[in-house]
């Protein structure tokens, strides 16, 4: 036995060592591989070296979950068959507490394995917090919610803290089966909106008898987002009204023009050459234009209201207040319509020494 | 009556050459008038009224007046009989500028007198300067117009003739409808001095514009 481990590892060795740099990007894949086809020939010591050196690998290069799981559930089976049993538990229980959804295919692994991980399961409280990565929430409203999966029943306590651990507001106390969804209604314990920018979602799992199982905890950064209040409409400028009040020129512009026209029907017989002429008719004619410009200058006497232009000034008066209103009832919509974004950090999780 | 069938005339076809771009306008006028002649053996002075009508048609810049009285004139201040009097022009104008009008045209006057018809006619260059002077109702103007050519059948050579008219007109604001008053008068100069022709009066007219 010891032969042949020796050999493998040699012949590993051998092929590291030996293969081309493009070809030895291609083998990152197989220690697992490797681990797998060992474990399926029962060389299960061979394929439980193989598998923590891939673990040990990924977890240097901080891969998600989803990769490290296949080789923890192999690298426990593999513990187990070969006698570790103690080893075999600190597997699974490392596999519960990085995915507590995950479950053994029962089409791979036999009952053995299977029950032995599902003990480690009901053993292990932990929880893992599902958030998406960025949301916008109005508060008051509860929009915000966070997935809490399960490892298995337990009791938790989900709290949103300060970046010192003070408590900033309670979400949830209780049993938890499978999952469970909190919501926060982006408001802190007096009703306000958050003081601060940094909160932390802290889920603290128990077991049964009530000591602490473990604890997750995910940063959130907070911001609100206020929509710009819409400035205030110019008033018009007063080069847009029109005059009010009658200026002097018109009534001025009448009395003179009768002045002149008057004279120029006076002058007229002069003007063509003719001194004879009779006057009867030339002073009712210059009384006719004069008594006109007199009546003109009346009409259009200086600082008379011009009802017309004071009409068409109100209504421009009016519909300045009224886009003023307007806007007044949009700022008073905007300033209320304040929006919370979330933005969720890296989860951590943390466990008693105890365990 | 001649006078009224082309007034008439002038305001049924107003509205339909209103729609081409063309400006119509027409008035029934009412003058006073006075022809005086001095010759060496004396001066005589008549005086009546005359009544006729005046259109216009005016197309852009160019205008074209037409015009029409009749009436009697009586001797002023004396007895014996009188004599019917018949006037009438035609003139093409030009809007030169927006308060000078030049124009051309002529000017024909008749005297039915016991011994025959006397005919006065003018070949005449006018100018014409107007303007609003009250608010945009009432628009004053003066006229003067002389002869470049004339042919009168009177004894005496012609010397001269010259004449104008100043007066306003009143334009309401919410109907098409035009009055105006003014004085005008006419002055002729015959066979080097010896005989002074001179027509004047008060001219009223009222009438209907869509300009």
């Amino acid at each position: 036995m010891s032969w042949r481990v020796a050999g493998l590892c040699a012949l590993t060795w051998v092929l590291q060592a030996g293969a081309p740099a493009v070809a030895r990007g291609q083998t990152s894949a197989l220690p697992f591989a490797e681990g797998v086809r060992a474990y399926k020939n029962l060389d299960f010591a061979l394929a439980a070296g193989l598998l923590r050196r891939d673990l040990a690998r990924l977890t240097a290069a901080n891969a998600p979950a989803a990769e490290r799981v296949p080789g923890l559930v192999y690298l426990g089976a593999a513990d187990l068959f070969r006698g570790r049993r103690d080893s075999a538990l600190a597997v699974f229980q490392r596999l519960v507490l990085l995915d507590p959804r995950f479950r053994p295919d029962r089409l791979v692994f036999p009952p053995l394995v299977t029950s032995m991980f599902d003990s480690v399961r009901a053993r292990t409280k932990t929880v893992v917090i599902s958030v998406p990565p960025d949301t916008q929430v109005t508060p008051g409203t509860g929009g915000f919610g966070a997935w809490l999966f399960a490892s298995s029943f337990q009791t938790v306590e989900v709290t949103l803290r300060y970046e010192d651990g003070a408590p900033f507001r309670f979400l949830y106390s209780g049993p938890i089966g499978d999952s469970l969804r909190v919501q926060w209604d982006g408001l802190d314990a007096a009703g306000q909106l958050p003081p601060v920018t940094r909160v932390l979602l802290r889920v603290t799992s128990r077991a049964p008898t009530g000591e602490l199982a473990g604890i997750a905890q995910l940063p959130l950064t907070l911001r609100l987002v206020q929509p710009d209040t819409l400035p205030w409409p110019p008033p018009p400028a007063d080069s847009q009204f029109l005059p009010e009040r009658a200026s002097g020129r018109p009534a001025m512009r009448a009395l003179w023009g009768g002045v002149l026209l008057a004279g120029a029907v006076a002058a007229l017989p002069a003007v063509v050459g003719e001194s004879n002429a009779s006057s009867g008719p030339r002073v009712a004619v210059v009384g006719a234009v004069g008594v006109a410009g007199v009546l003109g200058y009346f009409l259009h006497r200086p600082g008379r209201p011009i009802p017309p232009n004071i009409h068409a000034n109100q209504v421009r008066r009016d519909a300045w207040q009224r886009r003023v209103d307007s806007v007044a009832t949009d700022n008073v919509r905007r300033r209320g319509d304040v929006r919370l974004a979330v933005h969720a950090g890296e989860a951590t999780a943390m466990q008693p020494r105890t365990q | 009556m001649k006078a009224s069938l082309l007034v008439f005339g002038l305001a049924v076809g107003a509205g339909a050459l209103a729609a081409q771009g063309v400006a119509p306008a027409a008035a029934l006028s009412v003058a006073t008038t006075r022809v005086r002649s001095e010759v060496p053996t004396g001066t005589s002075q008549f005086a009546g009224a005359v009544i006729g009508g005046e259109g216009t048609l005016a197309l852009g810049r160019v205008q074209l007046d037409v015009s029409y009285v009749q009436g009697k004139v009586d001797p002023d201040g004396a007895s014996g009989p009188g004599y019917d009097l018949v006037e009438g022009a035609v003139l093409v104008r030009a809007r030169t500028v927006p308060w000078l009008t030049l124009g051309a045209g002529v000017h024909a006057r008749s005297y039915t007198l016991p011994g025959g018809t006397q005919r006065w006619v003018f070949t005449e260059l006018r100018a014409r300067a107007a303007g609003l002077f009250i608010g945009s109702a009432v628009r004053g103007y003066v006229e003067l117009w002389r002869a470049i050519g004339a042919d009168v059948n009177v004894p005496e050579a012609f010397d001269h003739a010259q004449g104008g008219e100043a007066g306003m007109i009143v334009r309401l604001s919410r109907a098409p409808i035009v009055a105006r008053i003014a004085y005008r008068i006419d002055h002729a100069v015959l066979g080097g001095g010896t005989r002074r022709e001179t027509v004047d009066g008060v001219l009223i007219g009222i009438g209907v514009s869509r300009r």
